[in-house]
């Protein structure tokens, strides 16, 4: 009945379809008079802002991954309509480079992913933008705001190219670029309100670009919500290590109390952790700079300073902060010291539980990262930080972090596909609680895969149970180190392949999480092959269901 | 046949609506939640050679985890007579290194068995099994297990036919039904399952496991007295003319229910060679019909002839036989245990037994492994878990003995060592009391100290332990017992016959290994000072007043020492 056009997710286009077929003429007579009535109260009155004419157009596009993007697009709008401009937020995923080609002001802010990749949702965008036959853009006036990770060789590519490539489609740019690192708050809240000024003052009047001075010491605006820079400090009720003891993987399940805080999740969010450094590394880093004296600038390294990120040359492949320090080995100040370390970002966790079963809780599964890299154990900061020095009653600085593209449907009768391997498996245990206290009826199917069967079955008595009583309707598992032969999520889902198509055609939503380097990749390509089986076009399939907002994916 | 009003036991119910071994385990195999299967499924699949099992040592962190125990399989191949090809002893090492545990465990049923495979290898496991021309048809389970035969290859002829023996006795009483093959390698269901017959079985099989084991004397390899079946080859003029039957041996009591005890077999006949297989026949079929299906602690054929009485129950076999059995024929049995090193057979070709300890081949699967490849010989299990490299043309003994030398195989060890059995206990096996393949070595290495003191280091004496009462190790006819009570804590039984035509008897009750080594050292010490010669340790304590001898089964909890009654 509604069009698939409907600027409904594809869930509540059935649900409405289902109430409007089902309701008298009656009904719907009554239901348009209130839908107008409600919108006629709702919407402030035209009188109070300025002539529609006058008002400047802006389109604030986003490519995100993992919503911070997103988040500085929705302060962008809200900053621009105060003022004054007709200001709306495009995400890229539902984006094409024809639909920008009309607008006349446009805001990119666009965050760069892995090894300089645009983030999975903008890649349809940014092909067709970057592709020969992309439209021209003559005559728009834009913006590029870069978020990247220093982190990374490619430091804000993305961005970069956008850049670059509005320019050379025949667009103005109105402002420089701005590349932002992890700590991008104020810079990019300072750098918005510069380029808003400059697009409203320069309104039609096409210039050379501006450059706005961002002061990156400034701290971030707060608010009243708990932020990475404010964050609520949560006590850790329970620890436990769920890896087997012979595991070669290290998995802890944290239960933190949110009691007080006003913390209102939905399963599907992250949590923000601010973790502390590992001391031993602090006082090599101090022994490597001639600091150990130090002990104020020892305070700070424990929890304000990124201790292992290179942010400036010299870099070398795999090198960390104490690297580069050994192999100099002299004599550092420091605000030297300091100028060379970023801030300490937090970490973010897919929260493992619903407060609809745990009020006032919310659960992480951490697994512990430790590798060897130039002869040097190294260690995941927040990981190896809750795996090895937090202990029950210890608090860990938290703030929510909502993912609006990975929620259960709003239908509780829709079938779900969860594929969550490893720590993965995290966001769905959350589902299946939300599920299982809402009585909802719609099937669960949940892929999970780990190394070594016996060792690593993260949750594997609370998937029983919720097999027993119904809740989860199907567990496949695959386990890669049991046997010769390796043996992934994408394997089973493979071998699943006649099932999974049977629940895609009814409708069910396929969900996501975990490692993005591989296993998103693996799963991405097996779910294309699926789809495209009997000569159907997969790469279409799979894009369609992305696109009704069925192909969900979390990873990172 | 039998008339008796007491429920049947749970597991004759199993079996009866089993559809002939099938249950549901082909469905429990694809669900991935979890390692486990059906409870049902749980007996039925000891029918296929396969036991669930859990791993002990990871019980108590398992819970805290969030996840169930640490279920693993344990299968167990069907060899009878222990004889391999090269070939299918590295398809054998092969699973296990892919599938399992990485070890191989011989057996003393002159089997494989293969630990730690969890349910999604199992059935890729019986799969490798089953191309190797192998099996775990009916390993355990209510039926005839693996049938032993002494391994002597160095006696060409005699060592063809009694291996022949148990090869035609286990074919012929191996299940018909095709579930084995259906669950574990084709996965074909066959149209209408239900018309299967079991034509010696029927739908519910035997009371409980049933053992067969063929000795040669003088060697009591098989120790025949302990099995359910057993038979004793006669040689005259150097041919094997016929066999004596015994009937009623078997190893398994219940701690603290002294109407459960081991027992040792009787010689109840003689047959012919052509006759054996059909004895065999008869005598399961009578075990079958008259053993105890109400309760399994009793339901051994030891029990049948207990209730029977020998002259009973030999009169019902040989009614079902339709012909008389002659007396049994004399023979004289001089030991059950191995003999090391290489020997020449009497057509030439070179044998070699080598030492496994308590049959666990870990360390040694690469030389064994490198051997393999040479592809000559036999690999053949003996019923002490040890190896013989069986059939080494003379020309190509020397490549042999140098990969023995290169890969240090063969070493020699104590008198004691040599001649030790132990079961496999824990952490695998859900029976265990207390521990015994991992404890055993190091208690022997105690023993050792005053073995040497007392100039015994190289005496044979026979020492098994078992982690529980159900005797897997055949630990109540060896001359030292030690049976598991509790986790350290162990029975101590003297006084069996190096022949294994003996039963020992309770010496210490609950002792810990201090008090085990306090005990025997002044045994040992007594023995070296006093034997007669050619005495043997069992018979010695005996002579000495030690310990009573044990003259049947029914007497075993009997003739304690005083101190011992409580």
């Amino acid at each position: 009945m509604l069009p698939e056009t409907a600027p409904f997710p594809a869930d509540q286009i059935v649900a409405l379809d289902r109430i409007i077929s089902g309701s008298s003429a009656e009904q719907r007579t009554w239901l348009s008079g209130f839908l107008a009535g409600y919108q006629a109260a709702t919407t402030p009155q035209p009188t109070a802002v300025a002539p529609p004419a006058r008002r400047v157009p802006l389109t604030v596009l986003f490519g995100t991954e993992s919503g911070n993007a997103e988040a500085l697009a929705d302060a962008a709008r809200k900053a621009a309509g105060k003022l004054g401009f007709a200001a709306r937020v495009l995400d890229m995923a539902d984006a094409t480079p024809a639909q920008i080609a009309g607008a006349q002001n446009v805001l990119v802010i666009a965050s760069t992913w892995g090894e300089g990749d645009p983030p999975q949702r903008a890649i349809d965008f940014f092909s067709a933008l970057t592709a020969a036959d992309a439209p021209r853009l003559d005559g728009l006036r834009y913006a590029v705001l870069a978020l990247g990770d220093r982190a990374y060789a490619k430091f804000c590519e993305t961005g970069r190219i956008f850049d670059e490539r509005f320019a050379a489609l025949g667009a103005t740019r109105v402002a420089e670029r701005i590349e932002c690192d992890l700590d991008y708050e104020a810079s990019a809240a300072t750098w918005i309100d510069g380029a808003l000024g400059v697009l409203q003052a320069e309104a039609g009047e096409p210039q050379a670009g501006a450059v706005i001075h961002v002061d990156f010491a400034r701290a971030a605006t707060e608010g009243s919500a708990w932020t990475r820079t404010r964050p609520f400090e949560a006590e850790i009720t329970e620890r436990v290590r769920l890896s087997g003891s012979r595991s070669t993987s290290d998995t802890w399940h944290v239960e933190l109390s949110l009691a007080g805080s006003g913390i209102e999740y939905e399963p599907g969010d992250s949590l923000g952790f601010v973790p502390k450094n590992d001391p031993a590394l602090v006082d090599a880093v101090l022994h490597s700079s001639g600091l150990s004296e130090n002990a104020q600038l020892r305070a700070k390294l424990l929890d304000q300073y990124d201790i292992t990120t290179l942010t400036r040359e010299p870099r070398r492949e795999g090198w960390q902060v104490i690297d580069m320090l050994e192999a100099e080995r002299r004599q550092w100040s420091e605000d030297e010291l300091l100028s060379q370390l970023r801030p300490l970002a937090p970490r973010y966790y897919s929260i493992a539980s619903s407060r609809k079963a745990v009020p006032d809780e919310a659960h992480l599964l951490v697994a512990a990262v430790r590798y060897e890299a130039l002869g040097r154990e190294r260690k995941g900061v927040a990981s190896v930080d809750v795996a090895e020095r937090r202990k029950a009653a210890d608090r860990l600085r938290v703030f929510l972090k909502p993912n609006m593209h990975f929620r259960l449907p709003g239908d509780a009768d829709r079938p779900i596909i969860m594929i969550g391997p490893g720590t993965g498996v995290a966001p769905f245990r959350a589902f299946m609680q939300e599920r299982d206290a809402l009585g909802a009826r719609g099937r669960n199917w949940l892929v999970f895969g780990h190394r070594n069967y016996t060792h690593d079955f993260l949750y594997q008595l609370e998937w029983q149970d919720l097999l027993k009583r119904g809740v989860l309707t199907r567990l496949d598992a695959a386990f890669s180190r049991d046997q010769p032969e390796k043996h992934y999520v994408q394997h089973a889902l493979w071998e699943a392949r006649h099932d999974l198509h049977a629940w895609v055609q009814d409708g069910a939503v396929v969900y996501v999480c975990g490692d993005a380097n591989a296993m998103a990749k693996d799963v991405h390509a097996t779910l294309q092959r699926i789809l495209g089986e009997h000569g159907k076009d997969g790469v279409a399939a799979l894009d369609a269901l992305r696109r009704e907002g069925r192909y969900l994916r979390d990873v990172y | 046949m039998s008339t008796d009003v007491r429920p049947p036991s749970a597991n004759e119910r199993i079996k009866s609506e089993s559809r002939f071994l099938r249950g549901t385990i082909a469905d429990g195999l694809t669900r991935g939640e979890t390692g486990s299967l059906a409870d049902d499924d749980q007996q039925l699949t000891k029918f296929h050679g396969i036991y669930l099992q859990d791993d002990r040592d990871l019980r108590p962190e398992r819970g805290r985890q969030k996840m169930e125990k640490a279920f693993i399989f344990m299968a167990r191949l069907r060899v009878p007579g222990g004889v391999l090809t090269p070939q299918q002893w590295l398809a054998a090492e092969r699973v296990a290194r892919e599938r399992g545990n990485g070890t191989l465990r011989l057996t003393t049923r002159q089997t494989i068995q293969f630990h730690g495979i969890i349910k999604s290898n199992l059935r890729i496991a019986i799969q490798g099994i089953n191309d190797a021309m192998l099996d775990t048809i009916a390993a355990c389970g209510d039926v005839n297990r693996n049938v032993t035969a002494r391994v002597n290859p160095w006696q060409s002829a005699s060592h063809a036919t009694v291996a022949g023996l148990a090869r035609a006795i286990g074919t012929h009483l191996l299940p018909k039904s095709r579930a084995w093959h259906e669950i574990w390698i084709d996965g074909e269901q066959q149209v209408g399952g239900e018309v299967e017959d079991e034509p010696i079985y029927g739908r519910t099989y035997m009371p409980r496991k049933f053992k067969i084991g063929v000795a040669l004397p003088p060697d009591n390899d098989v120790d025949v007295f302990s099995q359910d079946l057993g038979f004793i080859a006669i040689e005259e003029g150097g041919h094997i003319v016929g066999y004596n039957v015994v009937a009623g041996g078997g190893m398994g009591m219940t701690h603290g229910e002294p109407d459960t005890f081991p027992r040792t077999g009787d010689v109840i006949g003689f047959c012919t060679p052509d006759q054996a297989v059909d004895v065999a026949e008869k005598v399961v079929t009578v075990q079958r019909d008259f053993g105890d299906r109400s309760d399994r602690k009793h339901a051994r054929l030891k029990y049948t002839m207990e209730r029977m009485g020998v002259a009973g129950f030999r009169a019902e076999v040989e009614r079902r036989l339709g012909y008389a059995l002659p007396d049994a024929r004399p023979f004289v049995f001089t030991s059950n245990g191995d003999r090391f090193g290489w020997a020449q057979g009497d057509n030439g070709a070179w044998h070699y037994t080598l030492f496994v300890e308590n049959g666990r081949v870990g360390a040694q699967l690469p030389g064994l492994h490198a051997i393999a490849e040479l592809d000559i010989g036999r690999f053949i299990i003996t019923p002490n878990q040890n190896l013989v490299l069986a059939d080494i043309p003379a020309g190509r003994k020397a490549e042999v003995e140098a990969l023995l030398q290169s890969h240090d195989l063969g070493a020699a060890v104590s008198g004691l060592r040599r001649n030790a059995l132990a079961c496999v206990a824990l952490p695998t096996c859900g029976l265990a009391l207390a521990e015994s393949e991992r404890y055993l070595p190091d208690l022997i290495t105690r023993l050792e100290h005053g073995l040497e003191d007392a100039g015994l280091a190289q005496d044979d004496i026979t020492i098994r332990m078992t982690g529980c009462p159900n005797g897997c190790a055949r630990p109540y006819l060896s001359e030292i017992g030690l049976v598991g009570r509790t986790p350290g804590i162990y029975h101590l039984y003297i006084g069996g016959a190096f022949d294994g035509s003996r039963m020992n008897k309770l010496y210490r009750r609950d002792v810990d290994g201090d008090a085990i080594v306090a005990a025997l050292t002044p045994l040992f010490h007594a023995y070296a000072e006093q034997r007669a010669a050619g005495e043997t340790f069992g018979d010695f304590v005996i002579r000495t007043g030690y310990i009573n001898p044990t003259t049947a089964g029914n007497r075993f909890h009997e003739d304690l020492a005083p101190e011992l009654l409580a």
